[in-house]
C-alpha cells in the first residue's frame, strides 16, 4: 500500500530468529506484509489506540529488551521482533457499585493489587509511556480521580499486566477507576440535565412543527455562523 | 537548506503576521464552485453505473460499485444451512454502534450473540479522537444542531433521522456518562464543550484526544462485563434469508480454521462500519484496518437498498509525514483551537473552519496548482501550523489537550510543540450507506444497521462529532427495535435464495464479476 519500496534503502531485522532485508522506514506491521506474513491477530487499528499489536524488540547495541505497538514502532537495522498476544477479551466482571464508590470499592474486585512491590516492570514496559505503578500505587490509596487521570490514554494492550509479578492488571484497575470516576463525578452536568429536562417538556415542538413543515431547502444558504 | 526545511521557515516567519489575518468564510457560490472543481467526489472518471440490484442505474465509485456487483465466497449447494447457533438477536461488528446495540438489547432482555472480524473494540470508534456533538449550552440547542448538520450535508440528510440524531443527543450523552465515560468537564461539573467545522456554537463533548478511546473502552468494558455472547475473529460473509425477502440469520467465517459458522437469528444488526480501507481513488485512509465495506455488498445481495452511495468524506488533514503515518488522522479539534493551513509559500488559503469538504477541496486545490510541499516518498502536502495551538491559547495546550498527537509525533522525533505538520485529506468515513428507517431497519425485513455502514443520517457530508452521537443513537434504537421484534416472530426458514436471484441477475445483466466479496481485509500482504 503507502509504502513504496524503491525509494529507499534496505536494513535487516530478525523475525523468529531468521534474518529479513526490509526497506528503512516502514512501520512493524508493514515490514511484515513486506515479508509476505498476512497479519490477523496482532493487527488492529494502525493509527496505536488498539491496543491490538504489542510487540518486544532488541535493538543491536542496546542489551535490554524494549516493548511498543508494532502499528507505532518504526524497523531499525539489525532489529530483532517479536510479537506478544494482544489482551484477551476475558476478563472479571466488575460492575458499578449503587452508591457512590468508597477506597473498598476497587479491591472488591482487584484485590491483588494491593500486592505491588512497587518493581515499576508495569511502568517501564508502557508504550503510552503511563506512570502506570503510580497509577497503581494511587489506587491502593484510594485516590480515584488521580488513577483516572493517570490512565487517560491506555490502550488496554496488557503489556502491564503481563509483566506484572503479582499479577496486578494495571490496565483494567485503571478502567474500573475511571468508569467510578465517570459514573459518579462530584458535581453535575447541569446544563446537560437541563436540556434533558426541555426536550422532554416539548420545548422544541412548535420550532420543530414549524421547521419541518416548511420547505427545508430554503435554508440551504442562511448561514448563521 | 532543503526545500522542505526552507518553507517550513517561511511558516515560522509568516506566523505572526498570519496570527492577525481576519479570513472571512466563502460565499455559498465560491464554495460550490470550489468543491466542484476539485473535491473527489466530483471526479467523474472514477465513477460507473451500478449496473444490477436495488441501486440498479445509480452511480457509485469503481471499488465499491465492484464489491457490490461481487461474487459471494459461498458456493449455494456447498455449504450446509444446518445453525450452529440459534438466537433472538445477532449482532455483527464490535465497535461502538454494534457494542451498543448488544447492551441495550441485553438490557431488553433478548438473547444476544456477538460476532466481530478482529476482537471486539476494534474499530474506527477507537480512533476518533475530535468528540461528540451535543447541543448542550444554554445559547444552544437541538434545532440549530439540526441544521448546522443539514446545511453540512447539502440538504440531503433525511429529516426524520437527523432530527431523531439530534434530539436524543443529551439523553444519549447522559446514558454514557452513567456507564462510566469521563468526559472532559469545568471547574462547575459542566461538559466541557468546543467548535468544530460547520458548527454553528460550541458544542464537542470530549476526552481530550482520544474520545472514540474513552467511548469504546467503556463499551466494551461493559459488553463483556454482561456476558454478552461473542465471536471474534468471525466476520460475516452472508446473510440468510427466508426466501421471501426476509433476514432470518448469517453465515460467519471463523478466521482462524476457515471454517463456516451458520447463525440462525430472529433479527440481524448489522454495524460493519466504514469503507476507508478499499483507498477510494488511491487515497490514504485515517481507518481502521478492517474498514473495508463487508456489510454493504452483503446487505446489497440480501436486497437491502443503498442511499448517497457516492460521496465520501476526505479528512483534510491526514498525516503526509513521517511516511509511516502517512494517512493517520490529525484530529480537527486542532484547527478549531487556532492552528492555521499554510501554502509552501507560507500563506493561508482558505478559513480553517469551513466544512471538511470544502478544507479538503481547498488543500487539493494548493497541491494541484503547485503551491504544495513534496517529502522525499513523493506525496504532497501542506502546512499544519501546530505551534499556533500554544501561542494563541497558552503553553502546554497542545500537550495537555492533544497528547496522542503529541506523542504519535514524538515516535518519528517531530517536536508538534516546534514545529508546522505537513497534511493532506485522508479517506475518513463513507457519508452514505445502507438506507434505514428511524428505528435502524434497512428496506429488507428484520435486517437493521446502525453506525457507519448505514445511511442517510449525515447527507453528502457528515460534521465533526455527528458520527459518535450516531453510533450510540441508532446502536441504542436499533438494538432496542431489533429485541421489540425478536418477541414478536419465531425463527426463520434459511435459505440462499436471494443469492440465487443476485447471481441470475448477474447473468442477465452480462455482470462477470471476478470480485469476490466481502473484501474483509486490504491486499498489502506482498506476494513472494
Amino acid at each position: 500500500m503507502s509504502h513504496s519500496d524503491s525509494q529507499s534503502s534496505l536494513i535487516r531485522i530478525e523475525v523468529d530468529g531468521a534474518e529479513h532485508p526490509v526497506p528503512e522506514g516502514i512501520t512493524v506491521i508493514q515490514a511484515m506484509w513486506h515479508l509476505g506474513r498476512p497479519t490477523i491477530h496482532g493487527v488492529g487499528c494502525l493509527g496505536g489506540v488498539c491496543g491490538a499489536c504489542p510487540i518486544t524488540y532488541r535493538l543491536p547495541d542496546q542489551p535490554a529488551s524494549k516493548t511498543g505497538l508494532a502499528c507505532q514502532t518504526a524497523v531499525r537495522e539489525g532489529m530483532a521482533i517479536t510479537f506478544i498476544p494482544s489482551d484477551s477479551s476475558k476478563k472479571a466482571i466488575a460492575l458499578l457499585p449503587k452508591e457512590a464508590p468508597t477506597q473498598k470499592t476497587l479491591f472488591q474486585y482487584y484485590p491483588e493489587t494491593r500486592r505491588c512491590t512497587a518493581c515499576r516492570a508495569c511502568t517501564s514496559v508502557c508504550p503510552q509511556e503511563i506512570d502506570v505503578m503510580g497509577g497503581v500505587r494511587a489506587a491502593i490509596n484510594g485516590e480515584l480521580a488521580t488513577v483516572a487521570e493517570k490512565f487517560t490514554t491506555c490502550v488496554m494492550c496488557g503489556l502491564c499486566a503481563a509483566v506484572c509479578e503479582v499479577q496486578i492488571k494495571p490496565h483494567r484497575v485503571g478502567m474500573y477507576a475511571r468508569r467510578l470516576t465517570g459514573a459518579f463525578y462530584p458535581k453535575e452536568a447541569t446544563s446537560l440535565l437541563h436540556r434533558i429536562e426541555e426536550v422532554r417538556s416539548g420545548k422544541y415542538d412548535a420550532e420543530w412543527r414549524e421547521l419541518l413543515s416548511g420547505d427545508l431547502s430554503a435554508l440551504a444558504h442562511d448561514r448563521v455562523m | 537548506m532543503s526545500i522542505l526545511e526552507d518553507s517550513k521557515t517561511r511558516v515560522n516567519e509568516s506566523r505572526a503576521a498570519r496570527m492577525k489575518e481576519e479570513r472571512a468564510l466563502l460565499s455559498p457560490e465560491d464554495k460550490d464552485a470550489l468543491i466542484r472543481k476539485f473535491h473527489p467526489d466530483y471526479k467523474k472518471e472514477a465513477y460507473r453505473t451500478i449496473q444490477i440490484g436495488p441501486n440498479q442505474g445509480e452511480q457509485t465509485v469503481h471499488e465499491l460499485a465492484n464489491l457490490l456487483e461481487g461474487k459471494s465466497p459461498i458456493a449455494s449447494e456447498a455449504v450446509s444451512l444446518s445453525p450452529q447457533h440459534q438466537v433472538d438477536l445477532l449482532i455483527i461488528g464490535g465497535g461502538g454502534a454494534g457494542a451498543t446495540a448488544a447492551l441495550t438489547a441485553k438490557a431488553a432482555g433478548a438473547n444476544v450473540l456477538l460476532a466481530t472480524k478482529l476482537r471486539l473494540g476494534d474499530s474506527n470508534t477507537v480512533m476518533a479522537e475530535g468528540g461528540m456533538q451535543v447541543a448542550v449550552s444554554a445559547e444552544d440547542s437541538p434545532v440549530r444542531h439540526f441544521l448546522d448538520s443539514l446545511r453540512g450535508g447539502y440538504m440531503k440528510n433525511d429529516p426524520a433521522l437527523l432530527k431523531t440524531l439530534v434530539e436524543e443527543g443529551p439523553e444519549v450523552a447522559k446514558w454514557l456518562m452513567d456507564i462510566g465515560v469521563l468526559f472532559d468537564r469545568e471547574a462547575d461539573g459542566n461538559l466541557s464543550i468546543r467548535g468544530g467545522g460547520g458548527s454553528s456554537k460550541p458544542r464537542l463533548l470530549r476526552c481530550k484526544d482520544y474520545t472514540g478511546l474513552e467511548l469504546m473502552r467503556v463499551l466494551k468494558d461493559c459488553v463483556l462485563n454482561e456476558q454478552v455472547e461473542l465471536l471474534e475473529f468471525s466476520p460475516i460473509v452472508e446473510l440468510l434469508t427466508d426466501g421471501e425477502g426476509a433476514c432470518t440469520g448469517a453465515v460467519l467465517k471463523n478466521l482462524d480454521n476457515n471454517q463456516f459458522i451458520v447463525v440462525q437469528a430472529k433479527a440481524v444488526i448489522l454495524a460493519t462500519g466504514g469503507i476507508g480501507r478499499l483507498h477510494i481513488q488511491g487515497f490514504p485512509t485515517s481507518n481502521h484496518y478492517g474498514a473495508t465495506a463487508d456489510g454493504l455488498p452483503i446487505a446489497y445481495r440480501a436486497g437491502a437498498k443503498l442511499t448517497l452511495q457516492d460521496t465520501f468524506q476526505y479528512h483534510p488533514t491526514g498525516a503526509v509525514y513521517p511516511e509511516p503515518m502517512a494517512g493517520i488522522l490529525v484530529t480537527e479539534a486542532i484547527r478549531s483551537v487556532g492552528a492555521q493551513l499554510v501554502n509552501v509559500k507560507g500563506e493561508r488559503f482558505i478559513n480553517e473552519m469551513e466544512t471538511r469538504d470544502a478544507v479538503a477541496s481547498a488543500v487539493i486545490r494548493e497541491c494541484a496548482e503547485g503551491r504544495g510541499v513534496e517529502t522525499s516518498a513523493g506525496r504532497r502536502g501542506v502546512w499544519l501550523d501546530m505551534p499556533m495551538v500554544d501561542i494563541v491559547n497558552a503553553e502546554g495546550t497542545l500537550a495537555h489537550r492533544f497528547p496522542n498527537m503529541v506523542r504519535q509525533f514524538s515516535r518519528y522525533q517531530i517536536d508538534i510543540q516546534k514545529e508546522p505538520v505537513l497534511v493532506y485529506p485522508t479517506l475518513h468515513y463513507q457519508n452514505g450507506g445502507i438506507q434505514i428507517n428511524v428505528d435502524g431497519e434497512s428496506t429488507v425485513r428484520n435486517l437493521f444497521v446502525a453506525g457507519e455502514a448505514s445511511g442517510g443520517i449525515h447527507g453528502r457530508n457528515r460534521l465533526m462529532g455527528n458520527s459518535l452521537l450516531d453510533i450510540i443513537v441508532y446502536g441504542r434504537r436499533a438494538g432496542r427495535a431489533a429485541s421489540k421484534r425478536a418477541t414478536e416472530i419465531a425463527l426463520g426458514k434459511l435459505t440462499l435464495a436471494h443469492l440465487d436471484q443476485f447471481r441470475e441477475a448477474q447473468k442477465k445483466a452480462g455482470v462477470e464479476s471476478k470480485t469476490v466479496s466481502p473484501m474483509l481485509f486490504p491486499d498489502y500482504v506482498k506476494k513472494n
